[in-house]
């Protein structure tokens, strides 16, 4: 364990060296993604007040206020994409270096992820959970959050970290086959914003589309720890669903390492 | 008119150009046109979704807000389809001195830029905007006459001339500060506050939509011109007043940032 | 048809810090910098003049051929091509010049060559049968027929070069500036691109000027040379004068056999000249004692016999310096201050 921190904590600290040194851009990063929850926000705000109900799959609208800003805290911890840097590594052709390096290509790029998720972690998003924490209690009325949930949120945020990374590195195998890797991260990114709940929460799909989500690791990346942080999720349940998220960690660490390596086998016939 | 004759020949000449370079690689149209495509779909099974729990969205209804959904594609896609080189020049080509090559053809610059890319992923929005607004005629809750048709061209028009010139504003900032992707990427996102009505909006969003990064008057308030009969025409006139005023602004400081150039390797 | 006075080019720059601490500081701080590239330079240039414009890395080179071009506009002073500002009437000057930047191409890098030419044709308005006139041309200098089909990704450095030259050659320009034209190319293509220059030049009195690190480049073809150095010209004048201000100095090594004894060996005493006027230098892996000095000044035979008195010499080794020498001596700016 010791070896491994030390050979993989130099592309953490470098990632967050580099966010550092992107100053203005960072902020305005911070804004953008912010920009999409304040539409959110004002849009569920609308569609609560057309309602005659109280309650919208299974949310109250102060919930569902949290539940909207708290996407914008988990995706900031979870969504470290690590794909790009794979698509940059194949155009540049220097794949085929980090094969001869001592290191295990796919641990250094998770590390690289855990370098920009510390830093979007500590510099906005702390402050917006926060932020929300107080305006939900003094604005919205709402129980403060217990400390049991807190750390469970936690827990089950850094496994959705490892889900995301773990997918996405899979799917940045994709870059080996296609140079243009950039429209189908937006596609990735439309059909993650859908089917992880960070635009919808899952209850407002058809039950029977809900049963086929149960059984992909999607709504474990966003869906998951918010309504354990809502409380929606307590004891057995919370449980249960934390150790759907284990299970989709190992599967998806097994099947990433497949891939690559039917990959970096065609790579060495082929020569990148 | 020469000069404009010799302009349109050029364009199609490196347009032309362009597009060689560009069959060599099918896959990566079809993938960025799947892309955008697929993008906007997600948007239209949100609407679907929230509205299985509501009739109405503060008076306007589901068949309404895709229209507006769609017509907000087009002009978008429009800009989208003939300007995206500009980004480029916000992003990196300052930074690195490949805006060097502008400097030195006998042509106008903004020309050469637009000029030397078509993106093709642009198609994605525009058929999503096509295919929802001949939904909308279909159903009938658009206003069809010779008025509307014309004003709905001339609103398409200035809707693209708008984002052109927001992104070609952000996108110049770069001469100052090199790298003005990330302001140009804040304003650009902007636009998608204006794929709804912005009464939803608290007031102070609503100004800055409507006013300061115009987006709402390249989708919901001309839209809603062409769903509503108490929307005067004047709308689509203040929209082209908004286009030209922004026009001239960005060209201005898009001008002058040529003149501030400083290249690479300093 | 260059006038060039009193130029100057600023550039500022943000602070930066080194390391983590540093990128923490530099979230907050604002500190500017201000870096002088091009200070007040002054020159002219006739039509058909070939001029080599010379200094180091960061001298200054690059930002001055750029304002020329048009591509930076000056922070103070003017520069007029054939008496046109070309930051003010850029589009006339883009007409008058051709540029070819060694690092970087203008053609089209994923179409053919002839791709390039019939879309070069076009922005430049030239006529038919000026294009098959000036296309016969170069292809006789630059031979550009056997890979004139081919994608320009696909050219060797050598052959891209070429193509490059040509392309900005394909309007008949007044004034062509090359910015390092042979960098990376190997001796018999080097040759070929000099030949076609100068060809150029005679044929259609095109004024050249041309950066490079090439001794070889000043040699064949500048009949001129600006040297310029931290952002100031210290050097304007024909080759042969700065051979013969700069080129008087010899160097003799020996091979000795009591290495002990350098440290008594007091040469400028025992010559009766100046300390900077002759340098020792005492290499000890190879033996070897190497003494630079005014050939003006002093006989070779004087030093060895004063060398000798000192110590028993094994082998002699007598070099004057070359213009690489002199050169080298430029760009490390040696030579100028002393």
């Amino acid at each position: 364990m010791r070896k491994y921190v030390k050979i993989y904590l130099p592309f953490t600290l470098n990632a967050l060296k580099r966010q550092m040194a992107y100053k203005g851009a960072f902020y305005l990063f911070i804004l953008v993604s912010l920009f999409s929850s304040f539409i959110s926000y004002y849009l569920w705000k609308a569609i609560y007040t057309s309602s005659d109900q109280a309650t919208l799959g299974g949310l109250t609208q102060e919930e569902m206020v949290v539940y909207v800003f708290m996407v914008y805290v988990t995706s900031s911890i979870v969504m470290s994409s690590i794909s790009n840097y794979v698509s940059e590594d194949v155009v540049k052709g220097t794949v085929a270096m980090n094969l001869i390096k001592p290191i295990d290509y796919r641990m250094s790029l998770i590390a690289m992820a855990a370098g920009n998720m510390i830093y979007r972690f500590l510099v906005p998003s702390v402050a917006i959970w926060i932020g929300l924490e107080i305006y939900k209690v003094t604005a919205l009325g709402l129980r403060p959050v217990t400390a049991v949930e807190v750390l469970l949120y936690l827990l089950s945020s850094i496994m959705s970290f490892l889900i995301y990374v773990l997918f996405d590195f899979c799917f940045g195998m994709v870059a080996f086959f296609t140079t243009y890797i950039f429209g189908m991260m937006l596609a990735e990114e439309a059909l993650l914003g859908f089917l992880t709940g960070q635009l919808i929460p899952i209850s407002f799909f058809p039950s029977a589309v809900q049963r086929v989500f149960d059984f992909l690791p999607f709504s474990s990346m966003v869906y998951t720890p918010i309504m354990i942080y809502l409380g929606k999720y307590t004891g057995r349940t919370a449980g249960f669903m934390l150790f759907r998220q284990a299970a989709w960690v190992v599967i998806l660490y097994v099947a990433g390492g497949l891939i690559w390596k039917r990959v970096t086998k065609r790579l060495v016939v082929l020569g990148g | 008119m020469n000069q404009c004759k010799r302009y349109l020949r050029l364009y199609k000449i490196m347009i032309a150009q362009f597009l060689k370079t560009i069959m060599q690689s099918k896959v990566d149209f079809l993938i960025g046109l799947f892309g955008f495509f697929f993008t906007q779909i997600m948007g239209i099974v949100f609407l679907y979704l929230v509205f299985q729990q509501i009739p109405n969205l503060q008076g306007w209804t589901f068949e309404q807000l895709i229209f507006i959904y769609g017509f907000a594609q087009l002009p978008r896609g429009i800009d989208h389809l003939f300007t995206d080189n500009i980004w480029l020049v916000g992003w990196r080509m300052v930074i690195n001195g490949d805006f060097d090559r502008y400097m030195l053809r006998p042509m106008n610059i903004f020309f050469q830029v637009i000029a030397e890319k078509l993106q093709p992923d642009a198609l994605g929005e525009l058929l999503t905007g096509v295919i929802l607004v001949a939904g909308s005629l279909a159903k009938g809750i658009v206003i069809v006459d010779i008025l509307h048709v014309v004003l709905f061209f001339v609103s398409l028009v200035a809707g693209a001339v708008i984002y052109t010139s927001i992104k070609l504003f952000f996108a110049s900032l770069a001469f100052w500060m090199k790298c003005s992707g990330p302001f140009l990427q804040t304003a650009y996102e902007m636009a998608d506050f204006a794929k709804y009505p912005t009464e939803i909006y608290a007031k102070g969003v609503r100004f800055l939509i409507t006013w300061v990064i115009p987006f709402a008057f390249v989708a919901y308030l001309p839209a809603s011109f062409f769903l509503k009969n108490d929307v005067s025409a004047g709308m689509i006139g203040i929209e082209c007043v908004i286009a030209v005023v922004f026009w001239c602004i960005a060209y201005a400081v898009f001008h002058r940032g040529t003149h501030v150039y400083e290249s690479a390797g300093n | 048809m260059i006038e060039v006075k009193h130029i100057s080019k600023d550039f500022v720059t943000p602070k930066k810090y080194p390391g983590l601490k540093g990128a923490v500081k530099g979230l907050f701080s604002n500190e500017k910098i201000v870096k002088t590239a091009v200070d007040d330079i002054s020159f002219e240039i006739q039509k058909g003049e070939i001029v080599g414009y010379i200094g180091s890395n960061g001298a200054g080179k690059s930002t001055t051929i750029k304002m020329m071009t048009g591509i930076l506009s000056p922070t103070r002073g003017e520069c007029l091509v054939d008496g046109i500002d070309p930051n003010k009437r850029r589009k006339e000057n883009a007409q008058n010049i051709g540029v070819v930047f060694g690092q970087r191409t203008q053609l089209w890098w994923d179409l053919p060559l002839s791709e390039s030419f019939t879309v070069l044709k076009e922005i430049y308005n030239v006529s038919d049968s000026t294009y098959a006139e000036r296309m016969e041309f170069l292809n006789r200098v630059l031979e550009m027929q056997d890979f004139f089909d081919r994608p320009v990704r696909t050219l060797s450095l050598g052959q891209r070069m070429r193509a490059d030259l040509g392309a900005a050659l394909l309007h008949n320009p007044k004034v062509l500036y090359l910015d390092e034209p042979t960098i990376g190319l190997d001796l018999i293509v080097k040759d070929n691109i000099r030949e076609a220059i100068k060809e150029i030049n005679e044929r259609y009195q095109t004024t050249v000027v041309l950066t490079t690190h090439d001794i070889g480049d000043i040699e064949e073809l500048c009949n001129r040379i600006i040297v310029i150095d931290e952002g100031k010209k210290i050097y304007d004048g024909s080759l042969a004068a700065l051979k013969e201000t700069y080129g008087t100095k010899r160097r003799v090594s020996m091979e000795i056999r009591q290495p002990e004894k350098v440290a008594k060996l007091h040469l400028a005493s025992l010559l009766n000249v100046r300390e900077e006027e002759c340098s020792v230098n005492y290499e000890k892996e190879s033996n070897t004692l190497s003494v630079t000095f005014d050939k003006h000044k002093i006989q070779v035979p004087q030093l060895l016999t004063a060398v000798m008195s000192v110590m028993d010499i094994k082998d002699v080794q007598i070099q004057e310096t070359e213009l690489s020498q002199i050169v080298k001596e430029i760009y490390s700016h040696g030579i100028m201050e002393g």
